[in-house]
């Protein structure tokens, strides 16, 4: 680990309160917060240099937790038994954070999955910033860390790829740990961009999980025997059927995936022209063998 | 520049121009923010170019690299020849990041005699092997356009009707020597729907002009090192498709199978077949072919078993973000707001500085302009959308 680059982590926790996981024990959530905060200390304590932010993303919305705008409320925070004034911050921030978004989210609706390409997609944004601000100090990498419990949708799948290939580009890792259900786009999202991506089956022990595999950076990790990387399935749905297809055929112009044949593309109203031919040559053939 | 708003004319034939009238003192006689507006005004300006418009998505290209003895001049730092090559490093990487399922091939020529350098492909790391070799050539001799243009039209013209098909000739010397008639040649690439675009890296030749006015492409010369890369990036987003190109489904086999240690045998994938090295990407790893399982270390490829394209689905879901792209945020003044919500940016939260800030017409959230260039340039999902239920369904 060299003494002048400094990592900046920014960890979004899934805190959607219907998941199926919260349902197993009472202080599931609690547990797993405390686990996540833990981490984030430990991650800045590794190097001053070191930077945190951490998103809490709901099923309704996503927000910042810490850093928080600085606002204008001048209230001691200092802590009266010693402990660090950045954690105490931290954990201040987080906690209140936490209990805003649960107060604030409707009571009606509940869906199953979180805003996490949002939640990301700030991130991003939250990364640019600091590593253009930072640019003439230091050198800085930036990772994400997904926790989430929550599967994945299909109607977000144009956002995370927007999100994975802006990663990629920056140089951002993206990791991903996952209490419950296993989430296909994130396990693409960890292949594009280099992350490791662990399902975690047992949650008590999730603060171990966090630090063994997520707590070291990505020049570390070369040095450490990581968990064996997971089977990804990057085929695509097709856009009639929002079928998983081995061979299809995708339009020219739009680019949309087709499971047949189909004389007019039904994304842009293209009318097709040649395709039909290589389709009826072997039939005439077969036609010719069989006489 | 010039060219650019008026065609016929050239610059030096146009009225005089009083740049200095744009610039206007503010109340306390400074000129800083006139001047910090005329900048943010052009750096937005490119994203309000954007329009809803058919584009040719699966693209050939062919870079034709002028190695003549022009090439060697100094006037842009350290050569001529070197800076061509360092820009078109980076231009390779952001071609093929955009436009995933195309391919690319160079074209270099020197001593009146013209020779492809790498064949066309969808593969980054080839280019930029072949530019290696560039970097270590010696300019010498004559171009010869009419030649490099033939070698190019024998490729191109094999190329199914559905794509487009383009030539990008980067033109140092001010000469050229042809063996015969090349406006015949011209007429030739006109009648193939060849869109040819020339950069000149020294002054204007008619004959250049006249292949840009019949092909259909872009002419520009370059002012500096700056406008160099700016001009070249501009053949990076795809085309608007001429009408000529034709439409077509392209059957692929979407899929990637990537297989993992446990299952399956090693096995020597197909690209590498031809390798001298033993050994090399003899592995378990790879991507297979649906139809006839050959294996590949690489996407996207065409099968050379079967003939069937293969790519990624993530391969295709890079571009759509041209199909479906995203909203301009609209300028908003929050000179009288005191909202403390609305003093930060939604995407890095950033306090505002400035007085302008950008809203999004879908989820009204307010931005800063680094945000907005960020989401517009490389992001293209808008933080306050996909972060919100009401909006994030759309595509």
């Amino acid at each position: 680990m060299s003494a002048e680059e400094g990592n900046l982590l920014v960890v979004i926790v899934d805190t959607n309160p219907s998941v199926k996981l919260m349902m197993k024990g009472k202080n599931v959530l609690t547990h797993c917060l405390d686990s996540v905060m833990v981490f984030s200390n430990s991650h800045l304590m590794i190097s001053p240099l070191n930077k945190l932010a951490v998103i809490a993303c709901h099923s309704h919305k996503s927000s910042f937790l810490f850093p928080k705008p600085q606002n204008d409320d001048s209230e001691d925070d200092r802590p009266t038994d010693g402990q660090y004034e950045l954690f105490a911050q931290i954990d201040r921030c987080v906690k209140d954070g936490v209990k805003q978004l649960v107060l604030e989210s409707p009571q009606e609706t509940l869906h199953m999955e979180s805003v996490l390409a949002g939640a990301m997609s700030m991130a991003l944004c939250y990364i640019h910033r600091i590593e253009r601000e930072e640019k003439s100090r230091q050198k800085l990498s930036a990772r994400i860390l997904v926790v989430t419990a929550s599967g994945d949708s299909a109607a977000q799948y144009m956002n995370f790829m927007n999100v994975f290939f802006t990663a990629q580009k920056q140089n951002v890792i993206i990791d991903a740990c996952v209490l419950d259900k296993d989430s296909g786009l994130l396990q693409q999202g960890c292949d594009i961009t280099g992350g490791c991506y662990l399902k975690v089956t047992n949650v008590s022990a999730l603060l171990q999980y966090l630090l063994w595999v997520f707590l070291p950076d990505a020049k570390t990790r070369k040095q450490l025997v990581q968990p064996p990387p997971v089977h990804v399935d990057y085929r695509a749905a097709c856009f009639c059927h929002r079928e998983l297809i081995d061979t299809g055929y995708v339009c020219s112009v739009c680019l949309s995936i087709f499971c047949a044949f189909s004389p007019i593309c039904s994304t842009c109203q293209t009318a097709f022209k040649l395709a039909p031919i290589p389709a009826l040559k072997p039939r005439k053939k077969k036609t010719k063998t069989g006489l | 520049m010039a060219e650019e708003e008026d065609p016929s004319s050239y610059r030096w034939e146009t009225e005089y121009e009083k740049t200095w009238e744009s610039i206007h003192e503010d109340e306390q006689g400074l000129l800083q923010g006139s001047v910090e507006e005329i900048l943010h005004r052009n750096k937005r300006l490119r994203l309000q170019k954007k329009k809803n418009i058919r584009l040719g998505m699966m693209r050939h290209l062919f870079v034709i690299v002028d190695l003549s003895e022009a090439m060697a001049v100094q006037d842009l730092k350290p050569t001529r020849h070197l800076c061509t090559i360092k820009i078109l490093e980076d231009f390779i990487g952001e071609f093929f990041d955009q436009n995933p399922i195309s391919q690319l091939g160079i074209i270099i020529t020197r001593s009146k005699r013209a020779e492809i350098l790498m064949e066309l492909s969808g593969n980054a790391k080839h280019c930029m092997a072949g530019l290696k070799d560039i970097a270590d050539a010696v300019c010498v001799g004559e171009p010869s356009l009419q030649n490099s243009l033939e070698l190019a039209a024998q490729t191109l013209k094999h190329m199914p009707g559905h794509t487009s098909r383009e030539v990008v000739i980067i033109l140092g010397s001010l000469t050229t020597c042809d063996p015969s008639d090349i406006c015949s040649t011209i007429e030739t690439l006109k009648s193939q729907k060849i869109r040819c675009s020339v950069i000149g890296l020294a002054a204007e030749l008619r004959i250049c002009k006249a292949l840009v006015q019949a092909t259909e492409g872009t002419y520009h010369i370059i002012l500096d090192e700056h406008h160099y890369k700016e001009i070249l990036y501009n053949h990076i987003s795809p085309p608007p498709a001429s009408g000529i190109t034709e439409s077509s489904l392209v059957r692929m086999g979407e899929f990637s199978s990537h297989v993992s240690d446990a299952e399956g045998k090693s096995s020597l994938c197909n690209c590498h077949l031809d390798s001298k090295v033993p050994g090399e990407k003899f592995g378990i790893g790879g991507y297979f072919c649906p139809q006839c399982h050959s294996k590949y270390c690489e996407l996207p490829v065409e099968c050379k078993a079967c003939g069937l394209n293969l790519v990624s689905a993530p391969h295709l879901a890079r571009s759509y973000h041209h199909l479906f792209p995203l909203e301009n945020f609209k300028e908003v003044n929050i000179n009288n707001r005191t909202d403390s919500e609305l003093r930060y940016c939604c995407g890095c939260q950033a306090l505002f500085t400035e007085q302008t800030v950008y809203r999004c017409t879908q989820c009204q959230q307010l931005f800063c302009l680094e945000c907005d260039l960020f989401i517009h340039d490389t992001l293209h999902t808008c933080p306050g959308c996909s972060s919100s239920r009401n909006f994030n369904m759309g595509i």
